[in-house]
């Protein structure tokens, strides 16, 4: 229990922090995707490609870089990818708005 | 749709296989493992897997949903219930149709839909346009045949099924036929399909004989797509390695079929068996598989039929095996 602890932290307390690390990951992911959002514009407007693999490629190799741990490289890797997948995917739907399709 | 690219396959061609992905309109899940990159495809799209499996680097594609989606179960859970009148294929009821495999006269038509109507009977079959394998054989009455099924039926305040075969035949259909039946050799005469739709009617597609469960599904989507729902899958037989029988009558067919698609599933054990006394055997195991229904073909005078009267039970066969369907119906909480 928490009330008798002597400092040390419970199970209770180091979810309460990851909680609040999430909310804060919530809003970072927003306004990363708000980002991606604003590039998908401007590509639609210049004709350009949604799928960027160059871009795609220097995004992991900046996180895997910049990586500490205690997750590994490959873990980072995995992780990014996903945050570029749904990056790709919000692109592509506001582009297809734009087309004016209403699809 | 999941890629899995091969153990050495370069960034380049990953590159290329998700690049082509995103064109066909998927959105991509990537997952760099250790060996193998996975590419998760997420999206309506169907897409033939051979297209992408041709792709450098590609060492598989598995498919994750059916290449069918209106029959499929998914698109309707609860079951796709047809109501013709008052009768319900799909629901709590077996749905029995039976009749002569052709429209003689109406004196058959009477003697048989008389006694079969006493026996509860809601769904008098006939055909009328007989294209038998034997090109010397009866051919059926054509719109004459059509028009005494329709009024023998409705004498005996009961539904009329008839196979059709030619787009040309599909006025007649709209006129005289309730349950508008597609051949096994039709399943995949999509033109004919597309036609059939427009009626607007229920349509029974039969399993072709060397069709995959998978196969049927999809030329029942393909009626569906047409903005027909009302499809009721029909397992005749296959085609298999033994000859004893005409074909050998898939009853797996019917739980899986159950699984995978909302759309009811008859049975037809007179073509599948081509000899009567194999057909009771075969309606008693379709009934306790769970099929919806029964399609027989019943004649009052088997031996002198002008058509396939080998497969077709006496009345007085068929009297004994109601009974006994009715018994196994409520052994497995169904109606007949």
């Amino acid at each position: 229990m928490s009330g008798e602890s002597t400092g040390e932290k419970t199970i209770e307390d180091w979810r309460i922090r990851i909680d609040e690390i999430d909310l804060e990951l919530v809003k970072l992911f927003n306004e990363r995707t708000q980002c991606a959002i604003e590039i998908g514009h401007i590509k639609k407007r210049l004709g350009l490609e949604i799928y960027s693999p160059a871009r795609e490629a220097q995004v992991v190799a900046n996180v895997t870089a910049a990586n500490t741990g205690p997750l590994d490289a490959e873990a980072i890797r995995r992780l990014f990818e996903r945050v570029i997948d749904e990056a790709r995917r919000i692109e592509r739907i506001e582009a297809s708005k734009e087309e004016g399709s209403g699809e | 749709m999941i890629i899995v690219m091969e153990e050495n396959a370069t960034e380049e061609q990953i590159v290329r296989v998700v690049d082509s992905l995103i064109k066909l309109g998927f959105d991509i899940h990537r997952s760099t493992g250790a060996r193998y990159t996975l590419l998760g495809a997420v999206g309506s799209r169907i897409t033939d897997p051979r297209e992408l499996e041709l792709l450098e680097g590609v060492n598989k594609v598995v498919r994750v949903s059916a290449p069918y989606k209106l029959a499929a179960r998914a698109f309707k859970p609860e079951g796709t219930k047809i109501e013709i009148g008052d009768v319900t294929i799909g629901g709590e009821q077996v749905v029995v149709m039976a009749g002569p495999g052709v429209v003689e006269s109406r004196e058959q038509m009477e003697t048989i839909a008389g006694r079969l109507a006493k026996r509860g009977v809601r769904v008098l079959r006939g055909g009328a346009f007989r294209t038998s394998d034997d090109p010397y054989g009866f051919q059926g009455l054509g719109e004459e045949g059509l028009k005494l099924l329709r009024e023998v039926a409705d004498r005996h305040r009961m539904l009329t099924h008839s196979t059709i075969f030619d787009a040309a035949q599909l006025p007649l259909f709209a006129r005289y036929v309730d349950i508008v039946q597609v051949s096994e050799r039709d399943m995949r005469n999509y033109a004919l399909l597309k036609e059939i739709a427009r009626l607007g009617k229920p349509v029974m597609l039969r399993r072709g004989a060397s069709s995959t469960i998978e196969e049927t599904l999809m030329a029942a989507d393909y009626v569906m797509r047409c903005g027909d729902h009302q499809v009721i899958v029909c397992e005749r037989g296959i085609r298999t390695f033994e000859t004893y029988t005409r074909h050998t009558l898939d009853l797996s067919a019917i739980p899986v079929i159950k699984k995978l698609s909302s759309l009811p599933i008859i049975v037809d054990p007179s073509r599948a068996m081509g000899r009567r006394d194999k057909v009771p055997p075969m309606a008693r195991a379709a009934v306790a598989a769970g099929a919806d229904g029964l399609l027989i073909e019943v004649h009052h005078d088997p031996d002198h039929a002008l058509s396939d009267g080998a497969q077709s039970l006496t009345l007085e066969q068929f009297d004994k095996l109601i009974d006994q369907l009715r018994l196994i119906a409520s052994a497995v909480e169904r109606s007949l």
